[in-house]
């Protein structure tokens, strides 16, 4: 058991599929008679759709019939709304939304939203047949920068929409705030752009539809990350009971938030099932996907620190202008207001802060939760700010962060922010970080750098985090006759591994063979309720619904284990596998019982074969706070701009590792996606047409395997949460919130002789050197 | 249409394909081999790659019927007698893959590497799956796989 057990680096169940090339991704999905569809996206930024004409394409071969926005609204289908967290203005009156139906109806407000669906026997003869469709579009101004669409003047996305304007919010003591400022002896400030970023999971969006007519019911499938809300959303959409609509993830290839949203295709999909009679699937491709597939970030701030004249800070202000894109999405206005004001400060214990915001509409690909969802933006406000306050205040950037840091013994501590900071001990954590960091030999490493006419710089970059998703988790467990157990649970995995880690909670609970533990998740029919993936959740609600669950089954057996004994309940103990009568030190295994559990003759009155079968629900009470800190060490050329990462380091304190090799995957991969970010991927519109600039990978560039330094981690377990059994705080998302700061606060720390003062991401070699060229005039 | 052959993973094959179909379509959709991934449409992620004539190619970017008279090994050609391939095993244990759909291709690139540069390092490694993308692990379980498979495929 213990090489199964919580704390092992289990390898992989899922391996063994996916490095056959046997798994089941969405393209892989083929039923009979499938036909394919294509949407026909809008080539402008904002226009007016004058009309449509799709005779000469429904003439084409292989053609079963074309979908159009006006089709859409004479099926009287409804626009889907947004589950924004904040949905109210700072007066109390409801956010500005704007209808958000599955085709742009009579205007299209951003490049890449559905004008039309072509659906034909193949995927060739429904791109041949787009290419007919006729519409005819009156372009209209567009804005597709936030700063710009709330001036006067701005063009206006929608018509009854005053200047652009979703909502405000705030957070915070203002006066407390103003105070501190008011009474500082230094403050500091900087403007500061989260740049608009996309996810890009190696495998496009897509889905397969099917409609039986004999029971009126659906089946989708579809490469997302969570069944059960989008299932609702869709038949909201369609008007149909949500169990009229079987739902179901294949294997997904990477999600990382967008393969959250409720998305405009599928419920298309499946209109256009049951309209044509047909299985229909839709993948898109890649040029597609950076239209329409949800951005994240896009916000720009203006970050202000207080602090006295020794450096302790005071108070923290922050105000953001969040662009949310042409519509609300899934949960669109809530990313730069609620889930950027939750961590702000970071790590650090600031009496007063005030966090402001406003969420705006531009002519652009609506944003919704990538990797952190507000919390990474947080991230890079305080650890900029204070880097840029140990610059221009001469403190040293190592010694302000120390003396700042929430001592342990200020926990468990609910920041201004209102976020319950319970564990961990961030002075602790940072200064292992420091230590594996080898300050002793930067300054020789600094001269090496130099002499090949380079610039090195290191920063270290600690973090506060917290966990988010849906905060109930279903999870079921049925023993087989054959000794198999399935375990279902209404978490999901896009990657993450937790065909492993679920069922190695159970087989350490239970004391059973992991080896006989199947996994389900994913499907609407396996579980009642799902809350798949978002949010650092998995461990933190999906974790600890497998423990309850598994629990149950314990209490349960050990009511037959005492009567296969002949000893009472009470005098039953349960470790590794084994019930014990404390008295008579008889024992009888949990495989005994379980398989005792299915003869009737063994079992006491009352109980019936398979009733150790147990389905339960988990409720999360309060989210956590998963922190830890960041380091990188730079070289930077200033004759070309190149930056290279030369060194990493990250000690993160999740609380207890359920699987250590699951972990450091995920803590890899969120920094490679905060690299990507703070050094080369930027989604760019044009400011005068609205065009999507970045419209392919030759246009947006991803972390290779080159770009990536060596990475060297570590845990710190020693504070678990008593938020929940597991004592889990979430690792998601984690990577994602100190890398962007840790990278490009070392890249400044290297040209700070060249007087380079801020830079902002992605930190390209054109605009790196460009800001040395800047600062030597 | 065009009738071609070729040699799929050991066993000859005879396929109808469209001029314009590529590679990676006629695998996937003509022969069910749906191990072979595609993840854009400019060339740039590397999860559509398959050995042909033991080169390392891209089959997004080669049309069909260029492969005619090839010998064409995929993901699913890889392990042999039910033996996982050594890069495969190497894979797994390293942890060099989370959501899977990178990685075919990364897998057949780290193969070929292996088989053309006997002395591979880091550099050379990072270097080398510079066509192939990966969204989730980060690179560096990768890296480790592919030293950790070369060396197993070196016996």
């Amino acid at each position: 058991m213990e090489k199964y057990g919580i704390g092992q680096p289990v390898r992989r169940k899922e391996d063994v599929r996916f490095i056959t090339g046997t798994g089941t991704y969405i393209d892989d999905v083929a039923p009979e008679k499938l036909t394919h569809a294509f949407v026909l996206r809008s080539p402008f930024a904002h226009a007016k759709i004058l009309s449509i004409d799709t005779s000469e394409a429904e003439a084409m071969p292989g053609v079963l019939g074309i979908i159009t926005g006006k089709d859409w609204m004479a099926e009287g289908f409804t626009p889907i709304p947004t589950k924004s967290g904040v949905a109210k203005k700072i007066d109390g009156s409801p956010l500005n939304q704007p209808e958000r139906h599955c085709f742009a109806i009579d205007r299209a407000r951003y490049v890449g939203e559905p004008v039309a669906v072509v659906v034909a026997e193949t995927l060739n003869q429904a791109q041949d047949a787009a290419e007919l469709i006729e519409v005819d579009y009156e372009e209209l101004p567009s804005v597709t920068d936030a700063r710009r669409a709330l001036e006067d003047g701005a063009p206006r996305i929608w018509d009854d929409i005053e200047g652009n304007f979703c909502l405000d919010f705030e957070l915070g003591d203002k006066e407390a705030t103003d105070k501190a400022f008011a009474e500082a002896d230094h403050v500091v400030s900087l403007d500061l752009v989260n740049n608009r970023v996309t996810a890009v999971p190696i495998e496009p969006r897509g889905a397969v539809a099917e409609y039986d007519a004999a029971s009126d019911s659906y089946k989708l499938q579809n490469a997302t990350q969570n069944v059960h809300a989008n299932r609702a959303t869709f038949a909201d959409v369609l008007k149909v009971p949500a169990d009229a609509i079987h739902h179901v993830a294949p294997d997904v290839g990477g999600g990382f938030g967008a393969k959250n949203s409720g998305y405009p295709e599928p419920p298309i999909l499946l209109y256009a099932a049951k309209q044509f009679g047909r299985p229909v699937k839709w993948i898109n491709d890649r040029n597609e996907g950076f239209q329409s597939d949800t951005h994240g970030r896009a916000q720009f701030s203006k970050v202000e620190l207080a602090l006295d004249k020794e450096g302790k800070f005071l108070g923290l202000r922050t105000r953001t202008i969040g662009d949310i894109g042409a519509y609300c999405w899934t949960v669109g206005p809530f990313t730069p207001t609620g889930g950027s004001a939750r961590t702000q400060g970071g790590a650090y214990l600031i009496p007063a802060m005030y966090y402001s915001a406003v969420a705006t509409f531009t002519n652009t690909m609506p944003t919704d939760p990538y990797r952190g969802a507000g919390r990474p933006e947080a991230s890079y406000q305080i650890e900029r700010i204070v880097q840029h306050a140990a610059e221009t205040l001469g403190f040293d950037q190592v010694e302000l962060r120390r003396k700042n840091l929430m001592p342990a013994d200020s926990l468990p501590r609910k920041t201004p922010m209102g976020l319950d900071v319970d564990s961990g001990d961030f002075p602790e954590v940072f200064e292992r970080t420091l230590k594996m960091t080898d300050r002793a030999g930067f300054e020789e490493r600094v001269s090496e750098s130099r002499e090949k006419g380079l610039r090195r710089g290191f920063s270290i970059a600690p973090y506060l985090e917290c966990t988010g998703g849906a905060p109930k988790e279903f999870a079921g467990i049925a023993f087989e006759k054959d000794g198999t157990v399935t375990l279902r649970v209404g978490s999901q995995s896009t990657g993450m591994g937790h065909e492993t880690s679920k069922p190695q909670i159970l087989a350490h609970t239970l004391g059973i063979d992991f080896n006989k533990v199947q996994f389900v998740q994913a499907d609407t029919k396996a579980t009642p309720i799902g809350g798949g993936h978002g949010g650092s959740r998995n461990l933190e609600v999906g974790g600890n619904a497998v423990l309850k669950a598994a629990n149950a089954v314990v209490d349960k057996a050990k009511v037959l284990a005492a009567h296969l004994l002949n000893s009472n309940t009470d005098d039953m103990e349960f470790a590794d596998g084994t019930f014990t009568d404390v008295k008579t030190k008889q024992t009888v295994s949990m495989d005994d019982v379980i398989a005792a559990s299915f003869e009737k003759g063994r079992l006491p009155d009352g109980m019936e074969p398979g009733s150790l079968d147990t389905d339960s629900t988990f409720e999360r009470e309060v989210i956590s706070c998963p922190n830890g800190c960041h380091a990188a060490e730079v070289e930077v050329d200033p004759e070309t701009g190149a930056v290279r990462v030369e060194h990493y380091w990250v000690i993160d304190d999740f609380g207890p590792i359920i699987n250590p090799m699951l972990a450091d995957g995920q803590v890899m991969g969120g920094v490679a996606q905060g690299l990507g970010q703070a050094l080369m991927e930027q989604i760019v519109y044009d400011d005068e047409d609205g065009q999507l600039v970045t419209g392919s990978l030759m246009d947006y560039a991803l972390p290779r395997a080159d770009s990536m330094p060596r990475m060297e981690l570590g845990y710190y377990e020693d504070a678990p949460t008593a938020k929940n059994p597991l004592g889990v705080k979430g690792a998601g998302e984690a990577g994602c919130c100190g890398a962007p700061p840790a990278i490009v606060n070392a890249v400044l720390e290297a040209l700070r002789e060249d007087g380079v003062t801020h830079i902002d991401m992605p930190l390209t070699p054109e605009k790196v050197w460009r800001a040395i060229v800047d600062a030597k005039r | 249409m065009s009738v071609i052959s070729l040699t799929v993973n050991g066993n000859p094959v005879t396929v109808d394909v469209e001029a314009r179909s590529l590679l990676s379509r006629v695998l996937r959709d003509q022969l069910s081999l749906t191990g072979t991934h595609v993840g854009c449409d400019t060339s740039q992620c590397g999860a559509c790659v398959v050995h042909v004539d033991g080169k390392p190619v891209k089959s997004c970017t080669m049309l069909a019927v260029q492969a005619a008279g090839t010998d064409v090994t995929t993901i699913e050609g890889l392990a042999r007698d039910g033996k996982l391939h050594p890069m495969q095993e190497a894979f797994r244990e390293n942890h060099g893959l989370q959501c899977g759909f990178c990685t075919p291709g990364m897998i057949m690139s780290a193969v070929a590497l292996a088989e053309h540069n006997p002395d591979l390092d880091e550099a050379a490694v990072r270097k080398g799956l510079e066509g192939n993308l990966c969204r989730c692990t980060g690179y560096q379980n990768i890296v480790h796989a592919v030293l950790d498979g070369a060396k197993a495929m070196r016996g």
